[in-house]
C-alpha cells in the first residue's frame, strides 16, 4: 500500500473531514500547492478556492474559504474559515447569497467597516458555485 | 389562625412554580450537553491554530505587527462583557457585571476611560441603566454563539486597537469548569501577550525548518486576527455552556426550596384543619351541654 498522509479539514465550528489520503491540493495566495507524503514541513496561507484530495481512484472536492495549511510529518491540517464537501454544496442557495452580496457591495464604499465581510461572503459564494457545479 | 383556604392557595401556587422550575432545570440539563459539544467541536481548530501560530511565532522576533505592539499610552480600554440574554441563572450575570464594574473603577482610577461591548440583553440593560452606553451590543445569540459573532467583535476591537483608538482590550466571561462550576474570569486580549512568541524558543530546537507560503510575515499577518477571533469565540462558547450550568443549579435549588415550602405549608394546613375540627367539636359539645341543663 502506498504511503499516505493524514488529512484534516477543520473550521472553527467543527471538523469537516479527516482521512488517510495520498495527495492534497490546496489553493494558496499565489497559486496552488500539491502535497504528497514525505512533504517538507510547511505553513501556508490559503485563499478561497477548491481543495482536492486523492486516494486510490477516488478524488474528493471541497470548497474552502480562506485559511491556513500546515504540513508536518505526513499530517496535513487545513484550517479554513468555512469548508464544505462538493456533494453537499447547495448551489442554489449560494447563487442567492451571491446576488445578495453583490447588491450589498454595490451600496458600500471600500472603506466601510462591513465591506471586507461582504466581499468575503461574495468570494465564498463564488467558490461554492464553482466547486458545486463542476462536480 | 391562618385561613384554611389561604394556605391551600399557597400550596397550589407553590406547586405550579415548582413545576416550572423543574422543567427549566431539565431543559438546562439537556442544553448543557449540546453547549459542551460545541466547545468540543471548536477545540481541534483552536489547537491546530495554536500549533501553526507557534511555528510561525519564532519568526516574530524582529517582525512587527500592530496587534503585538504595546501602546505607550493607556487612555482607553475596551471590555467585552459576556453575559446572557435571559435571567434565572443565579449569579451568572451579576458576577460578570460586578467584575466589569471593578475593571471600570480601576481603570478610571488609573486615568483611563473604559468602553464596554455588551453581550447579552442583561449586560446591555445593566450598562444602559448605569448610564454607560455600550459601543457595541450583541443580543439574541448568547445561547448559540456563532463564529460570525466572534468575527464581528474581533474586527471591531482589532481595528480600534490598530488605529490607536483603544490601548487595551479585555474580555470578561464565565469559564465552564464543569457542569456544577462556572468561574468568572478576565482575560487580556490585546495587546497580544508575547508568551505565545516566547514559548517558541524551545520549539526552535526541536522543529525542522519550515517552508512558508508565501512568507512568514504574510502568514503571521493573517494568523493573528484569526487567533483573536478564536479566543473570542471560545469565550462565547464557554459562557453559553456556563449559562446553562448556572441555570440548572439555580433551578435545582429553586425546585428543592419549593418542595420544602410545600411540606411546611401542608403541615400547617393539616394543623389548621385539625384545629378547626377540634373547635367545632368543642362548640357542639358545649352547645349540647348547655341544652342538657334545661
Amino acid at each position: 500500500m502506498a504511503r499516505t498522509l493524514l488529512c484534516e479539514i477543520v473550521t472553527p465550528e467543527h471538523i469537516v473531514y479527516t482521512n488517510e489520503v495520498e495527495m492534497v491540493v490546496v489553493p494558496t495566495l499565489d497559486g496552488e500547492v500539491g502535497i504528497l507524503p514525505l512533504h517538507a514541513p510547511l505553513v501556508g496561507a490559503m485563499r478561497a478556492g477548491e481543495v482536492r484530495i486523492k486516494f486510490g481512484e477516488t478524488t474528493e472536492w471541497f470548497a474552502a474559504s480562506g485559511g491556513y495549511i500546515q504540513v508536518h510529518e505526513d499530517k496535513v491540517i487545513i484550517l479554513a474559515d468555512d469548508a464544505v464537501i462538493a456533494s453537499q454544496i447547495d448551489v442554489e442557495r449560494a447563487r442567492q447569497a451571491l446576488v445578495l452580496a453583490k447588491e450589498r457591495l454595490a451600496e458600500l464604499e471600500p472603506r466601510d467597516e462591513e465591506y471586507d465581510d461582504i466581499a468575503r461572503d461574495l468570494k465564498w459564494a463564488e467558490v461554492q458555485i464553482a466547486v458545486g457545479s463542476a462536480h | 389562625m391562618p385561613n384554611l383556604r389561604d394556605i391551600k392557595n399557597r400550596i397550589t401556587s407553590t406547586a405550579s412554580t415548582r413545576q416550572i422550575t423543574r422543567t427549566m432545570e431539565m431543559v438546562a440539563t439537556a442544553k448543557i450537553r449540546r453547549a459542551q459539544d460545541r466547545i468540543e467541536s471548536a477545540r481541534p481548530y483552536a489547537l491546530a491554530m495554536m500549533e501553526v501560530l507557534r511555528n510561525v511565532a519564532r519568526f516574530m522576533q524582529g517582525a512587527t505587527h500592530p496587534l503585538l505592539e504595546e501602546h505607550d499610552k493607556r487612555e482607553r480600554v475596551v471590555v467585552i462583557a459576556v453575559a446572557s440574554d435571559r435571567g434565572l441563572c443565579g449569579a451568572f450575570n451579576s458576577n460578570i457585571l460586578r467584575l466589569t464594574e471593578g475593571i471600570i473603577r480601576d481603570e478610571r482610577a488609573a486615568g483611563a476611560e473604559v468602553d464596554v461591548i455588551a453581550v447579552g440583553k442583561k449586560a446591555i440593560a445593566y450598562f444602559r441603566y448605569r448610564g454607560v452606553e455600550p459601543i457595541e451590543s450583541y443580543r439574541d445569540m448568547t445561547d448559540k454563539p456563532t463564529i460570525a459573532d466572534a468575527r464581528s467583535m474581533a474586527a471591531r476591537v482589532m481595528s480600534g486597537y490598530a488605529s490607536g483608538e483603544f490601548d487595551a482590550v479585555k474580555v470578561v466571561f464565565n469559564r465552564f469548569k464543569n457542569v456544577a462550576d462556572q468561574v468568572p474570569e478576565i482575560h487580556d486580549l490585546l495587546p497580544l501577550r508575547h508568551e505565545v512568541v516566547e514559548e517558541s524558543a524551545d520549539l526552535l530546537k526541536v522543529n525542522p525548518e519550515y517552508i512558508f507560503e508565501p512568507s512568514a510575515d504574510a502568514v503571521l499577518e493573517r494568523l493573528l486576527p484569526t487567533y483573536i477571533e478564536t479566543l473570542i469565540y471560545r469565550s462565547l462558547l464557554e459562557s453559553a455552556a456556563s449559562e446553562q450550568g448556572a441555570r440548572r443549579k439555580a433551578m435545582k435549588s429553586a425546585t428543592d426550596n419549593a418542595s420544602e415550602m410545600i411540606t411546611t405549608l401542608t403541615r400547617s394546613y393539616n394543623r389548621a384543619r385539625q384545629g378547626a375540627i377540634t373547635n367545632e367539636i368543642a362548640e357542639i359539645v358545649g352547645g349540647a351541654a348547655a341544652l342538657e341543663k334545661h
